[in-house]
Order: C-alpha cells, then structure tokens, then sequence
C-alpha cells in the first residue's frame, strides 16, 4: 500500500481557463477593424507572450523552481533576440 | 519544489564480464569505448579530408598536368587524370566540410569529452550512457551520407563548406543536384548526434562531479568542454534550421534563398554565420583546455592566473556569439552592423590573449620537460599565435577588402585548426593514449613525427599569407588563367610539394598509433605523472572507472607544491593534516 | 508548491543543479530546440519584413477557426499532461493512467487535424513554393483578391508548423512509451521521473505553438 503525500498543486485548471480566454481574446483582436495594424500587432505579441508565461511558469513549473533552472530556461532567448534584431537592420535601415 | 536525485549508477546495469562482445565494444554504453570509437571514426575523416587536400593541392601546384595515378578516378571527375573544374569545387567543399565535421569537431568533442569528462570529474560515467551510445551511431550514417555524395550523379556538393545560397540552392548553377542535398541531410543528422552529446556533457558536468570537485578545481581542459558543449548545443540547431531551409529550397521549390522568388541570399550568410562562428570556437577551445592541461604538466608548475583562464574561456564562449558578421564584410551587408561586429571581434582577442601569456606564465621559471606531448603543445601556442594575429588584420573591415576571400584567409583558418587544433590534438592523443590503450607511443617516432610535421606544415601555410596578400583568391581551379597571379605559381608550386610531404609524414603517426596499440610498453596508471583524477586509475581504466568514488582535496596542476616531496600531488590525494594548497593560499 | 519526497543517491556529489539528471538534460536539451525554432521562425520574421507583399490578410489562406480550436486542444493537453504529472506526486496511478491517455489521444489529433488543415491547404493551391498553377487560390490571386506571388508565405508556414507537427508527433510517441511504462507500475509518488520530464517536453511543444499560432495564422 502506497503512503499517498499530501501534495498542494498551482493552480492548473484555472491556467486552464486563462489560456482559454487570452487565445479568444486574441482572435477577437486580430480581426478587429478600426485599429492600426501596429497595435494589432503588439497587442497580440503581447498577448502571446502572456499565455507561453502562464505554460513555462506554471505547468513546466518554473514558477517553482530554483534561480539556476530559470536561468538555464531563458539562457538562449538574449541569442534569439541578437540574431533576430542584427539580422532585421539590414532590411530596416 | 521535486528534488528527486537519480543513483549515479544505473541499478539494472550488468558487469562489464556479463556483456557479449557486441554489447562490450560496438553498442558499448561506457563512455571509454564511445570515445575510442569516436576516435577511430574521426581519424578516418582525417584522413580523408587530408587525401581531398592533396588532390586539390596537385591542381593547384601543376593545373595542366595529369596527375600520377589519376587514371583510377572516374571521367565524371578526372578524364586523363586532369581534375575536372566542377570536381575541385566539391573537392575543396568537402575537404573543408569533412576537416571540421568530421575530423576536428569528433576528435575535439566526441573523443575527449567523452573519454575524459567522467575521468577528471570522478563520474563513473556520463549522466546518460545510452543516449551516449546514440550519439555515436548517428553520427556514423551522417558519415557516410557525407561520403556517398562523391557516387551520386553531378557529384558532392560543390559550393563551399559553406554553402552559400544562392549558389548551393539551385542546382543550375553548380550542376550539382543529389550531392548538395545529402550535404544538407548529412550535417542535420550528424547535428542531432552533436545535440544529443552536448546534452550529456553539460548534465554530466554540473550533477555529477566526485565530492570535493568544486567549479575551481575542474581542469581546465574540462571547463573548456563546458563551454564547448554550450556552444554546441546553442549553436548546432541553427545550422540544422538553415541546412534544412536550404534542403527546402532545393527540393520543395520553397524560396528562402533564391532570389526570384523573393528569398534572400544575405539570410543564409547571417544564420550559417551565427551558428559558424560559434562552430570556431567549439574548434579551438578544447585545444585550447587540454593544452593548458599538458603545459602545466611538462612544466611542473600550476596553471599560471588559472582563474583568469577560467574567466578567458567564458568570455570567449560569451564574445563568440556577437562576432559573427566578421566574416560577411564584403557581402553587402549593412555597413553600420559591419563595424558593430568589427569592434565586438577586436575586442575577443583579448580573452585569447590572456590565454597566451598565461601559457607563457606557466612555462617561465618551470622544470620544463619536452615530451612529445609538451612539444606539441608548445607548438599550439606558437602557431595559434600565427592564426590569431592574421585574424586582427581580418577583424579590420577596411583591411579585409583586400583580404577577404583570399588565401590569406585560407591562411589563417589553417594556422588556427591546424597550427592549433590539430597540434594540440596529436599532443592530446599521444598524452592520453596510455590512459585509453594501456600502452605508450614510441616517444622516437613520436618526435620523428613532430619536428617533420611542424617543418613542412609551415612549409606548406605560412606562404599562403603571401599568396593571400598578392591577389591570390580562395577555391580557384586554376589560377594561371590571370595574368596577374601567374608570378606567383611558383609558390603554388611549393605549397604543393611541401604539402605533399606533410601529408606523408601523417603516417609515421599513423604507425606508431596502430603499432603502440599492440606492441607498445604497457602503461602504468600514471606515466606522466599527473595530477588528474584519471591517473588514479589503472591504464585503462575498468567499468565504472573507480571501486569507490574518488574524493578531491587538491585544485588541479599542483605541480612542485611544497606540501608533498613528490613534485605533484594528485587532486585526490589525502594528506595527513589539513593543509593550505598553493592556489588556495 | 509541490513536494516530492527526496530519493537519496548512495554516493554523494557536488552539489549541481539541485535537480535530477534527467530533468536537468531535458530542460538543456529545450535550450537547443529554442535555437533550433529561432533558426526557422526568425528566418519567417526577417522575410517577412524584407518582402511584406507576399503574405495575405490572416484569415484569407489559411484556416483560423478550425486551427483555433486545434490550439485549444493542445492546450487541454496541456492541461492533461500537468494533472497526469499531479496524479503521480500523489501515488494516484489511476489518474496517471487516465491522463497520459487522454494527453496521448489529444495530441493525436492535433497532428490529425494538422494533416487535414494542410491537405485543404494543398487542395485549395497553397504549396510551400507558393501558389499551385490552375489552382482555386491562383485564380483569386490573377483576380488582384490576393498578393501575386506568395513563395515566402508559402516557404515559411509549411516549414515551421511542419517541424512543429514533427516536434508534436515525436512527442505522441515518447508519450505512448510513458504510458505503456504506466501501465506497468513503473511509476510510483517518489520516483516519477519520466513523468515530469516528457511533460517538460510536451509543454514547450505547446509553447511553441502558442507562439507559431499567434505570429503566423493572426498577424
């Protein structure tokens, strides 16, 4: 017979439902009329950027873990933003 | 949060005498064998990268002579036994495709982090010993999808090993259809063995050093690795998206890189470049490691400023990432990005620098003892001297107007992976055969073999800088056809033979590591008389590599340390009252 | 905050990463798989800015509600991945069993409805090389309803959800060999080690998408 550990879980259902809403949220921006594309754009970006938080912070549990593993996790995006950022001027200026 | 730990050694593994021969050597998952098998394999692409040099070189050095013996290759590649032009350009594509993926990076990586991480850092093994096993035999399909571009219809891939777009995307321009695709399939496997490996590497690194083993006790060849791997596992993806994107445009008519579909030829430069850069540094800096390791041996002196080459090889590893446009100054690119990259390339060679004087701190006032392994690390720091200075000129963009896609170049990359990594290598493989074969390389071939090497190797290179300077341009077929160069043949000419000569004199090394491996003296556990972790061990060392794991007391290299009479104290050493370390002092 | 209870190795170590092995080779093995996504979807960035005109409206091409969805179920399985993870730090077998199925299955269709999508897509004339000639949407390009030439549209979106959908279809098969391990009890409150780990996995994979879904079917 297994000792069943009292555990106390994050909150995964309710990430659930915020998922959920950002995602309709965004399909209601992005079709949106009257708005500049620009801010179409950020609004989105920005919305994207909230929902992969909500996933890496609280179902891959970063939320929870140690400074070393976080920093492990975001150690390549500096590398995708230098190549992404150097790479677009030569189209941008 | 969940602090599960895993025992170091798998529960279900069985003894070394249990297992068939087959699982023993060929799907071993001790991470001794995987290094030797790696070893075998990379010498192989040695040799055959170094046989496509010599090929190149009699086209070079006589263009409209038959060359002796050409007759056995096929009309498709030399009717009469005159190299076709389209032949030289896959010759010179996979002379330098096979030299850095299939030659320097395995034996750099897959031989020595294999083979030597769990030894210097009293592991019993990797962290991961099956996927381990993995990594080797994908990178043996990788090998011969390389290779078997020469038997395919239009050839081997013929537009550099660096392949650019968009020369490389559209077979029209280069007649080369198959091979240039089996270029691409070849690096992405070969890219998810390197992945893979890298992955062990770093796990193995940071969770399963012996007790004792702190970050500042490492060796340095094995921070080097570290670092290596990082850069490895960052930077191999990238080529991995650009070769596949590539394979794309070759095949599924997509247009990345082709022009009249709007693809962008620059793309490829800057995401081959990002990730190639990197790649460099991956080439040199467990050359760089292992000679720190051999240096302080043959000296009897600790690592001078081991901190600081420490602190060198992290900035390396950082700066590495920001430097990559250096090789695109005349491509076209943005000029106000140009000199960003300009200043961030000066700029790495200070850290190399740093490295250099402190080799020389390390030599300066110690017992110096020129083994064959010293000699050749010696030579390392001489000669990536050589290289790394070429490469200040190269850094200047103005400069490299002149220089760029010159032999000045081709100069300078041969004094770096030759002059450097490959030196540093025959010194590693010749320092750590005991180790691996329980027997030592003849020390008279061995000398034999370093002083006709270093010789014809600067017989063969140095000109290049002035053929570089006078006009001379990379992967030309036959440069007598302009007026221009045609003074300079002569040169050609002695390159070629000098070539040729260091090309023969590989195999007295070649001899003496396959003759050592049966008939050499046996090896005791520490004929260097080391300070490592390793030569705690018999030579070689079993399954496991230790009955009980070793614990460390020492930083390494504590050579002449006034604690013991010995002149070295081994890092696992206990002494009898607690004691203050040279370096700890 | 979950606790697990702390399983001790027989010989003790430096003190490292403070996880075990294999979570700590998972979470570097990601580190390549986002250089590996930064080469392709930053390739898709700097075309896109380079050659504007080849992409169409959101919406004009491809499939958004029916991709919409598709997004939601990844994301329940997401959703099912962490409860399976939730079950078996509390010794719950049953539940493990349950939600490993349930994310197997769910990812299933994901890659499923993928196929679907790119077979309407090919059928209607979006091929990664561009527009299919004499195809539906080639007639409403002639007509100016849509960009003339889409080459770099096509390019970019079959190469990145492509290799999404393999990433997908990669992690379906390690998730079967994570239940069949399952179902054999191997799994247990104090050790669940492959648990956690092809849940990293299958988290960034959802990641990921959440970003492709958002950069390439909205914008």
């Amino acid at each position: 017979m297994e000792q069943t550990p009292h555990v106390k879980h994050p909150p995964y259902v309710w990430v659930w439902v915020g998922l959920a809403v950002l995602t309709g949220l965004e399909l209601a921006v992005a079709f949106l009329q009257h708005w500049s594309k620009t801010a179409i754009i950020i609004i989105l970006v920005l919305l994207a950027v909230w929902k992969a938080l909500l996933v890496a912070l609280f179902y891959m549990h970063l939320r929870f873990e140690r400074n070393r593993i976080r920093l492990l996790a975001i150690a390549p995006l500096p590398l995708a933003v230098i190549l992404v950022v150097a790479v677009l001027t030569e189209y941008v200026f | 949060m969940a602090t599960m730990a895993a025992p170091l050694e798998p529960a279900s593994e069985p003894h070394a005498h249990e297992l068939s021969f087959v699982k023993r050597y060929i799907f071993s998952t001790d991470h001794k064998i995987i290094g030797i098998q790696f070893l075998l394999l990379s010498l192989v692409g040695l040799f055959v990268g170094g046989l496509l040099a010599m090929l190149m070189r009699w086209q070079l050095g006589f263009p409209t002579e038959p060359m002796p013996g050409g007759g056995i290759l096929p009309e498709t590649m030399a009717p009469g036994g005159i190299l076709l032009p389209e032949f030289y350009n896959s010759l010179v594509t996979m002379h330098g495709t096979f030299m850095v993926f299939f030659a320097i990076m395995p034996l750099l990586v897959g031989v020595f982090a294999n083979y030597l991480i769990p030894l210097k850092i009293g592991a019993p093994d990797m962290a991961f010993p099956r996927l381990n096993m993995a990594s080797f035999w994908i990178a043996v399909p990788a090998f011969v999808l390389m290779v078997s571009g020469f038997f395919v219809e239009g050839g081997n891939a013929g537009a550099g090993w660096t392949s650019y777009a968009p020369l490389s995307a559209n077979p029209e321009y280069t007649g080369v259809s198959a091979g240039q695709q089996l270029w691409c399939v070849s690096l992405v496997v070969l890219g998810l063995s390197s992945i893979l490996g890298a992955t062990n590497y770093i796990t193995t690194i940071v969770n399963m050093r012996a007790p004792g083993m702190q970050w500042f006790r490492m060796p340095l060849s094995i921070w080097s690795l570290f670092i290596t791997a990082i850069l490895t596992l960052l930077a191999i993806p990238i080529l991995s998206g650009a070769a596949i994107m590539l394979l794309f445009d070759q095949t599924l008519g997509t247009h990345f890189f082709l022009p009249p579909g709007g693809g962008q030829p620059l793309l490829w430069q800057h995401v081959f470049w990002f990730f190639g850069h990197p790649e460099v540094y991956i080439l040199i800096l467990p050359a760089m490691g292992m000679v720190s390791d051999i240096i302080a041996n043959g000296s009897r002196k600790p690592v001078f400023g081991y901190k600081s080459m420490v602190y060198a090889i992290i900035a390396i590893g950082f700066l590495g990432w920001i430097v990559w446009g250096h090789h695109m100054f005349q491509s076209g690119m943005n000029p106000l990005l140009g000199t960003t990259f300009m200043v961030s390339t000066l700029f790495i060679a200070v850290p190399s620098a740093i490295k250099t004087f402190n080799w020389l701190g390390t030599m300066w006032r110690g017992s110096v003892h020129f083994t064959v392994p010293m000699l050749h690390a010696c030579a390392f720091v001489a000669m990536f001297v050589i290289g790394g200075l070429s490469g200040v000129f190269m850094a200047s963009a103005p400069v490299d107007i002149y220089i760029h896609d010159t032999y000045f170049i081709v100069a300078h990359i041969h004094y770096v992976l030759f002059g450097g990594s490959l030196f540093a290598l025959f010194g590693a493989i010749t320092f750590w055969y005991p180790k691996m074969f329980g027997r030592m390389m003849s020390a008279r071939w061995g000398y034999a073999h370093f002083f006709l090497t270093f010789i014809f190797y600067n017989m063969t290179f140095f000109p290049m800088h002035g053929l570089g300077v006078g006009g001379h341009m990379r992967r030309i077929y036959d440069p007598t056809q302009y007026e221009f160069l045609q003074p300079l043949q002569p040169i050609n000419t002695f390159i070629t033979i000098s070539a040729f000569l260091l090309f023969a004199t590989q195999l007295i090394f070649a001899v003496n590591f396959i003759v050592s491996w049966f008939r050499g003296a046996k090896a005791s556990a520490n004929p260097w008389n080391d300070t490592g972790l390793e030569w705690t061990t018999p030579s070689p060392p079993p399954h496991g590599n230790w009955e009980e794991t070793p614990t460390v007391y020492h930083p390494p290299y504590e050579f002449s340390s006034p604690l013991v009479e010995e002149d070295s104290l081994m890092q696992s050493q206990r002494l009898e009252q607690p004691a203050v370390s040279q370096a700890e002092r | 905050m979950a606790h697990a209870a702390v399983m001790q190795p027989p010989v003790k170590a430096e003190t490292g990463a403070g996880v075990y092995n294999e979570k700590l080779g998972m979470w570097v093995f990601l580190g390549s798989e986002v250089m590996f996504f930064t080469a392709l979807i930053g390739s898709y960035l700097i075309l896109r800015v380079a050659q504007p005109g080849q992409w169409a409206q959101p919406g004009e091409i491809l499939n958004v509600p029916i991709t919409a969805v598709n997004t939601f179920f990844l994301i329940c399985s997401s959703v099912t991945m962490v409860k399976a993870f939730a079950s078996i730090q509390e010794g719950n077998q049953q539940g493990l069993k349950l939600y490993l199925i349930l994310t197997v299955i769910i990812g299933a269709t994901f890659v499923g409805i993928q196929i679907y999508e790119y077979s309407q897509l090919i059928h209607h004339g979006f091929l990664p090389s561009g527009y299919r000639e004499g195809s539906e949407l080639a007639e409403h390009a002639a007509a100016g309803e849509l960009p003339a030439a889409i080459g770099l549209y096509g390019s970019t979106f079959f190469t990145m959800t492509g290799f999404h959908g393999f990433h997908v279809t990669m992690g379906v098969i390690c998730m079967l060999f994570v239940t069949w391990k399952a179902f054999r009890g191997r799994y247990t409150a104090t050790d669940h080690r492959g648990v956690e780990v092809i849940g990293l996995y299958w988290h960034f994979v959802d990641l990921v998408w959440i970003i492709l879904f958002t950069i390439v079917y909205l914008i």
